[in-house]
């Protein structure tokens, strides 16, 4: 029988958006009672972004927002108001966790900074998650995911190792945004854990750009010790351009022939004789004549699914692997084995199949859930703080909730 | 800045490279005890050879590596043979007094050593096992041969990422072994909240491919749903114009814009000097902006390149449109915002290396929570005698004994230490190098970096 880790955590989720929502998103999916705060009538921008079931733009059909937000509950509230503001503090007397993206300053103007919600409840972790953080000249700058990425010094690394003076290009997706919410989650869950020996609170600031800046932490090392600002991934000067994608018969194959060659290349390619050419048992050589060394194996891989070429090249001990579109993982054979698609109903969307949490906890693991509609537990929670029937009438009209 | 939030708290640590040690250095980052463990015969040899200070790799390359000063900072740093029945039994002690074991072995190893997570627990009931792969323990492709390339290629993320025209694209910057490693330390993090609230521990099978699939969720979906297969797009967001990256003045400069809305649009045209062009009824609403697109681009473009890439940032920025310059590992390095944030710490690596900045690996800014400058990354083997000593209570004379049978220290087992090749980055084109950086490191930071006292060593 498998057990919730947070299933005592109380967390009120005031955020919007992807790097919030994912942070509270890891919270809910492994135990917590996540609160999420939203704007009544509209509710978080997640929901008016794509892409949308049957392409349909519906606050209860987008997938970005049932992924960011499986089993959290939703109420709606506005915190610009005197009373949404006293409602949000009765909600806080059984919280642990307050997660919030406002801009900087914004939560403070609410009347809801760090220090007055510690002085109704001095445990409470506030976990803030801004742009450039709570401080500093960049405190006010707007940014994206995109402008983000220039200003962690990511993007300047993102070029094809062929062409290192083309166009920066940004990485798929929203990594920024991931990234800041997976490490605010790890940064709060620390936090707590803290809290448990000490009883003390805090309040956590984190910057998105900061998070992405992180994960390039070897990148930017090089520079103090060696002046050095890379222009495309470190592989590539070790001979081969690696990691690099070839096309085949199906699509495009990764090919990583290894730091110190890739000896059974002529193997998998059907052309033994070639197998002391120092194309292959020199690096050196691949990093001269990348040309040379393609026209040998297109016609090959051209003639081979991406799956063909990936088992043999396994069975040679060749790390030569698959580009999976996103169309093609569910029905992938190792995630069929290990599960990890989830499914679960939703009142408007039907049956929906998510990708599930990559935390494979044996004794805790992720539960599977919904997304909330918009104000769902409105009832119950208001209900839960002495609210009757009749006041919620009166604060909808008031347009409270 | 590093944080006293996991007090108490033990983390053995046999991962290498890459994925493992970002891992474990979040959690010394948060103030766990992160005993990082290697032997003569197995160093963590790609992060500790690779690019020295000044590129000199001197006598002793293993203790000079900055990947190796990035990644594992903070950590204790042990030798200890687990391919001996000695040196298993000594680790079995240790595991005995801590909290976590993380290993990035391929699988099956640690079982055939009889260390697998059953045996552990037999031990230490309440341990956690983390156990990072590419692909996970179980399952019918566990065993592949893959790197990075292989778990960014296999999550969807490798398809997402590059122009349409063009193949698809690897990060530049090793982005899937942090995000292994990041989500990696998230795991640990929740058993660790398990363990303190319930006394129970458990094992984690973390797959670096799977950390990658739901960073893209998102677009996933689009295929559950509606078995829609998203492409890549470059820099583009749909419906969102202008929003790419511009070249710049000089040589290799470029500033991000994105123009999120209509009322941004009317402030962006202001900055530009509200040229003719900006008032054409093409580009008068988002969605036209959006079609005609390409050309915005080419018409932006012809202004940013003739401006400073500083400049069109802050001025934007000043009339609340979102852009920023694409900052090269310098402008990272030298960036006033992260440099007053305290993003850096500079750590002092000791003789022949001298004081650093190192990037935070888990920025998160605590207020009333005791905090600490991590210390350097350990030295080869430099805490056998606090923790086999003091810790284990193993006496000097058999600690003596020990090394003589090489089950702990001894010097690595190390290729000679070879410089970056900076000629073949330059040629490559694969590289800017700046000569000067301790120079203006020191004139930023105004602290004595790099090695002491020497004010401008040439770089070989």
């Amino acid at each position: 029988m498998s057990e919730q880790a947070f299933k005592k955590v109380v967390i009120l989720d005031c955020t919007e958006g992807i790097a919030g929502g994912y942070c509270t998103k890891l919270l809910a999916d492994f135990g917590a009672t996540v609160i999420k705060i939203e704007k009544p009538g509209t509710g978080d921008t997640t929901r008016r972004m794509g892409p949308f079931l049957n392409d349909e733009p519906d606050k209860e059909k987008s997938g970005t927002f049932f992924y960011l937000n499986t089993n959290k509950k939703s109420i709606t509230l506005n915190l610009e108001t005197e009373t949404g503001k006293n409602i949000f503090l009765k909600l806080l007397e059984k919280a642990d966790v307050v997660v919030e993206n406002f801009t900087p300053g914004k939560m403070a103007a609410l009347g809801l900074s760090y220090e007055s919600l510690a002085k109704n409840k001095p445990q409470i972790i506030l976990t803030s998650i801004s742009n450039f953080g709570q401080t500093g000249p960049y405190r006010d700058y707007k940014a994206t995911n995109l402008v983000t990425f220039g200003l962690s010094g990511a993007m300047y690394t993102s070029r094809p190792a062929t062409h290192t003076s083309s166009r920066p290009v940004v990485e798929g997706g929203q990594q920024a945004e991931f990234t800041t919410g997976l490490l605010s989650f790890s940064a709060t869950v620390a936090a707590f854990i803290n809290t448990i020996d000490t009883g003390k609170g805090t309040w956590i600031d984190m910057s998105a750009q900061e998070c992405l800046a992180s994960t390039l932490g070897a990148n930017i090392s090089e520079y103090p010790y060696l002046g050095l600002s890379r222009k495309t991934n470190p592989f590539a000067i070790h001979g081969y351009p690696i990691g690099y994608s070839v096309p085949c018969k199906d699509g495009w194959i990764s090919l990583t022939p290894g730091l110190g060659g890739a000896p059974n290349i002529p193997l998998l390619i059907e052309q033994p004789e070639l197998l002391d050419d120092p194309l292959f048992t020199k690096p050196a050589m691949r990093m001269a004549e990348p040309e040379k060394f393609d026209a040998l194996l297109t016609p090959w891989l051209k003639e081979h699914t991406k799956w063909e070429i990936t088992k043999q090249a396994q069975e040679l001990k060749l790390a030569f692997t698959p580009v999976l579109t996103p169309g093609e993982l569910e029905e992938e054979e190792q995630l069929k084995a290990k599960g990890f698609f989830m499914k679960t109903q939703h009142p408007v969307m039907g049956e929906v199949t998510y990708p599930g949490d990559p935390m494979k906890l044996s004794e805790t693991p992720a539960r599977v859930g919904k997304a909330p509609l918009l104000g769902e537990d409105n009832v119950t929670i208001y209900n839960g703080l002495g609210y009757s029937k009749a006041d919620l009438v009166t604060l909808t009209e008031q347009k409270i909730i | 800045m590093a944080y006293k939030l996991l007090k108490g708290i033990r983390v053995l640590d046999l991962t290498m490279v890459f994925a493992g040690p970002v891992s474990s250095r979040v959690l010394a980052s948060l103030g766990a005890e992160v005993i990082k463990i290697e032997s003569a015969i197995r160093p963590d040899v790609f992060t500790r050879g690779n690019v020295y200070p000044e590129n000199d790799p001197g006598t002793d390359p293993w203790n000079r590596g900055s990947l190796f000063h990035s990644l594992n900072a903070g950590k204790l740093g042990i030798t200890l043979n687990l391919g001996s029945d000695k040196g298993r039994d000594i680790f079995k002690k240790l595991v005995k007094i801590s909290d976590v074991v993380m290993e990035n072995y391929s699988p099956r190893v640690m079982e055939n050593w009889g260390l697998g997570y059953d045996e552990l627990k037999k031990i230490k009931p309440d341990i956690i096992m983390a156990s990072m792969s590419g692909l996970g323990h179980t399952g019918p492709l566990h065993d592949f041969y893959m790197y990075v390339p292989g778990m960014e290629g296999m999550s969807g993320l490798t398809h997402m990422t590059g122009y349409p025209d063009e193949p698809p694209m690897l990060s530049g910057f090793s982005y899937g072994d942090w995000t292994s490693g990041g989500t990696s330390s998230a795991a640990i993090l929740i058993a660790l909240f398990h363990k303190k609230s319930t006394g129970q521990g458990q094992c984690i099978d973390l797959a670096g491919r799977e950390a990658l699939i739901a960073n893209v969720g998102n677009i996933i979906m689009d295929y559950t749903m509606n078995h829609r297969v998203q492409e890549r797009m470059g820099n583009d967001q749909p419906y969102l114009a202008p929003h790419g990256c511009y070249r710049c003045k000089g040589d290799d400069n470029w500033v991000n814009i994105a123009v999120e809305n209509d009322p941004q649009w009317t402030d962006f045209c202001g900055v530009i000097g509200n040229p003719d062009w900006c008032r054409q009824e093409k580009f008068g609403n988002s969605l036209n902006r959006w079609k005609n697109r390409s050309e915005l681009d080419k018409l932006v473009e012809g202004w940013t390149i003739d401006q400073d890439k500083f400049n069109v940032s802050e001025n934007l920025q000043k009339a609340g449109v979102p852009a920023g310059a694409v900052l090269n590992m310098k402008e990272v390095n030298l960036n006033s915002h992260l440099i007053e944030r305290g993003f850096f710490d500079i750590i002092d690596h000791g003789e022949g290396v001298g004081k650093r900045p190192i990037p935070a690996q888990i920025p998160a800014k605590y207020n009333n929570i005791e905090k600490f400058v991590p210390a350097r990354a350990p030295r080869f083997g430099q805490d056998n005698h606090y923790v086999f000593g003091e810790l284990l209570g193993i006496s000097n004379e058999d600690i003596a004994a020990l090394e003589a049978e090489k089950i702990i220290g001894g010097a690595p087992s190390f290729p000679p230490g070879r410089p970056t090749r900076l000629n073949l980055i330059q040629a490559q084109d694969a590289g800017q190098i700046d000569t000067n950086y301790t120079g203006e490191l020191r004139e930023k930071y105004q602290k004595d970096i790099g090695i002491n006292g020497n004010v401008k060593k040439e770089v070989k």
